[in-house]
């Protein structure tokens, strides 16, 4: 798997960057607040809940307590106490008294019953059609009030009912019994929903389950969870239909609860919008602060651009390019020092350049000079020369005869020193030609070179006795005809000094010294004087007398000037009688 | 001195040294009969060119061959070759340059002039007059130029 770059450039990244930070921070601003709206509308629809069920409550403590103490009246009254005893035959007259006393005659939605111990029922005042279905006796005087039940289908009952006695603290011998109906509808339910705000319902029934009514109908008990009475600050959340959120209590002495609820969306629903609202605000920030952060990277990066652009104008020869970075920040700084900098640039260039011309002026000039000073040697220095060798060898061609023989020695003498002036001046020109010359650079292929040294060595050799040996020679890089130069001043000087030797020995190698290759020339001959070895290379230098060995001394000066042009170096090892070794470096083929 | 009608060699050499000792070379070889010198280039040139009013002119006169300096006071040697090479009357006369210098542009330019030949005149007197002799003898026995 390869990692991939981003090479991006900083008017892209910049205000990526800053874009996803702004947007990360707006997002934990907005979920954050968000967090906080939900748990205010939560925490206040709770409280909306928890408070409309209290009143409720509390309302229906005051009506269940008024409703209490109107059945103990019925049941302590003697009218009815007698009508009960009597098993129904004496005082209906009285008992209906006292429960018109209670409510009037018609009154809606109430039944009074009196029952006897035996489970009949002696009396029945009100709508037969809600009346209540025979049932054990109460254990008390006070009222006992009776879970919710549905009797034919639509109505929602409750009774409450107390034991009679005979007389006060007699036995019990039945039981009177209030039922009330719950009116329920659709118009009671929006006036109850109306009273509690529009979007809060109220549920009415059994603590335990069984019946329930939202007013209008009866419904099915809410779950046990939306049942559970608690003291916590929220409501709990639940799920009748849709989510929902109430509170539930019982009034107190009572199977009867009240829930109070609120859809959970309603309650949600101003935090949708506040979520909205501020996700829309949040855009507009991301992408004001995206459009801000590109702006201020556009206004780094296209001075920057400037400057590059510039500097590969520069770089590709336009000194006089500057650049236009206004303002006195760091960029504008940066630009004048650009320019600044440019200008040096353009300066030191123009300097350079009027310097190189001056001196390549000044070069040609002593090349010039130079030029017609070996002219003028080579011309005017042989001349004379030769006029002093030609009219010494004419006097003695046409004096000879009548000369004696100092005479004739003293010409030879004369004869023998212009040879050796006009050596000297062919040396001196040659070596002079090489300082000046170009080196023309290619694959020189060195075994090759030294075969046709080695083969023109031997010719003039002539019939002497030379044992010339020729090793693995790796090619060079280089001028061939300086390099030719060289091998034969070398191979030469082997030949020369190893003229005393029977038979002369010339060995010719080389040896890898790390990338470089050594070259050698090596011979049996009278070799020289280590202590003299600085002088070797010297321009008629000469460690030996010309008697023993003829000679101008600018051969391994030639050598060395060769090798040092091309990058090389040169030394010798030797002693005296005991041959002599000259080693050479060139740069070889890979490396040059 | 020889006339120059006879003119069979044409030694153009300013130094009197040299000019001797290459007559004496020629003379050796019997071939110094018809030698004629001209001491600079102007004179070599005027013998070719010149108006008339000058002894040497002698229109017609033709040399086997012209031994030609190159360093040569008042007009150079390369100048001579030059017009000479360049006139259609002088332009098949064998020029053999006999010159010191052993220079290279000087060797590459005389042959770019057309120069037939370039002799580097030896210091050692016996190397000279061989150089000289032979130059002679071919030039005027073996070469046959055109009539």
């Amino acid at each position: 798997m390869t990692r991939r770059r981003w090479n991006w450039s900083i008017e892209r990244k910049l205000p990526l960057l800053f874009s996803v930070l702004l947007l990360a921070v707006v997002l934990v601003m907005l979920g954050a607040a968000y967090g906080q709206v939900r748990t205010s509308a939560l925490s206040f629809a709770s409280e909306r809940v928890k408070r409309s069920t209290k009143e409720w409550v509390n309302a229906s403590v005051r009506s269940t307590a008024q409703q209490r103490s109107q059945v103990a009246t019925l049941v302590a009254d003697p009218g009815v106490r007698d009508f009960v005893a009597s098993g129904g035959k004496r005082g209906r007259d009285w008992a209906l008294a006292a429960m018109r006393r209670i409510a009037p005659d018609n009154t809606p939605n109430v039944a009074m019953e009196v029952w006897d111990d035996g489970g009949h029922r002696l009396l029945l005042r009100g709508d037969s059609a809600f009346a209540s279905e025979p049932a054990p006796l109460p254990a008390s005087d006070s009222g006992v009030v009776s879970p919710y039940r549905v009797q034919r289908d639509t109505l929602i009952l409750s009774d409450m009912q107390a034991v009679v006695r005979r007389g006060p603290e007699g036995a019990v011998i039945g039981r009177v019994v209030v039922v009330r109906r719950l009116n329920v509808s659709a118009q009671a339910r929006q006036t109850l929903t109306g009273i509690s705000g529009g979007d809060m319902s109220l549920l009415i029934g059994n603590a335990d389950g069984g019946v329930w009514t939202d007013l209008e109908k009866v419904i099915p008990a809410p779950p046990a969870a939306a049942r559970a009475e608690h003291d916590s600050a929220l409501a709990i959340p639940y799920v009748r239909g849709d989510a929902k959120i109430g509170a539930a209590a019982r009034i107190p002495g009572t199977p009867i609860m009240f829930i109070s609820e609120l859809p959970r969306r309603t309650v949600l629903a101003p935090t949708q919008v506040y979520l909205r609202r501020m996700s829309l605000i949040a855009a507009v920030i991301v992408l004001v602060g995206a459009f801000g952060a590109w702006w201020v990277s556009r206004g780094i990066t296209d001075p920057l651009n400037h400057l590059t652009t510039a500097a590969a104008a520069i770089a590709s020869g336009d000194l006089a390019r500057r650049v236009d970075v206004p303002g006195h920040d760091e960029l504008g700084r940066l630009g004048n020092s650009f320019n600044t900098m440019a200008g040096e640039v353009q300066r030191a260039r123009s300097d350079l350049e009027g310097q190189v011309v001056e001196r390549t002026r000044a070069l040609s000039e002593t090349n010039a000079e130079l030029e017609a000073f070996s002219y003028s040697v080579s011309h005017d220095l042989r001349a004379p020369l030769r006029a002093i060798h030609g009219f010494a060898r004419i006097l003695l061609e046409d004096h000879g005869a009548g000369m004696d023989g100092e005479a004739k020695r003293v010409l030879g003498v004369i004869d023998e020193n212009t040879r050796r002036m006009g050596q000297l001046i062919d040396d001196l020109l040659a070596f002079s030609r090489l300082g000046r010359k170009e080196i023309e650079t290619a694959r020189v292929d060195m075994a090759e070179l030294v075969r046709g040294v080695v083969d023109e060595i031997r010719r003039h050799a002539g019939d002497r006795p030379l044992e010339i040996t020729v090793g693995a020679l790796p090619p060079a890089r280089g001028d061939r005809n300086m390099l030719r130069q060289a091998v034969t001043n070398l191979l030469d000087n082997a030949a020369k000094f190893t003229r005393k030797r029977t038979p002369g020995r010339i060995e010719v190698g080389s040896q890898a010294n790390g990338a470089e290759a050594v070259y050698y020339v090596k011979d049996n001959g009278a070799g020289f004087d280590p202590r003299y070895a600085s002088k070797l290379f010297g321009v008629f230098q000469r460690l030996h007398r010309a008697e023993e060995f003829e000679g101008t001394g600018v051969g391994l000066a030639i050598v060395q000037r060769v090798v040092q042009r091309h990058g090389g170096r040169v030394w010798a090892e030797g002693k005296l009688d005991g041959g002599a070794t000259f080693y050479f470096t060139l740069p070889g083929v890979s490396n040059a | 001195m020889t006339q120059p009608h006879e003119v069979e060699i044409l030694l153009v050499e300013d130094n009197p040294s040299d000019a001797e000792l290459t007559l004496r070379a020629l003379k050796q070889r019997n071939l110094a009969n018809q030698v004629f010198v001209c001491h600079d280039g102007a004179e070599a040139l005027e013998f070719f060119f010149g108006d008339g009013s000058h002894a040497l002119r002698e229109i017609g006169v033709v040399p086997k061959v012209i031994l030609l300096d190159l360093k040569l006071p008042k007009v150079d040697g390369l100048e001579v070759l030059r017009r000479l090479k360049e006139e259609a009357r002088t332009k098949s006369i064998p020029v053999v340059v006999l010159t010191s210098s052993r220079e290279e542009p000087d060797i590459a330019r005389a042959y770019r002039l057309g120069a037939n030949s370039y002799i580097v005149k030896p210091v050692d007197f016996e190397a000279f007059a061989r150089a000289v002799s032979d130059v002679g003898l071919y030039w005027l026995l073996l070469n046959h130029p055109p009539r």
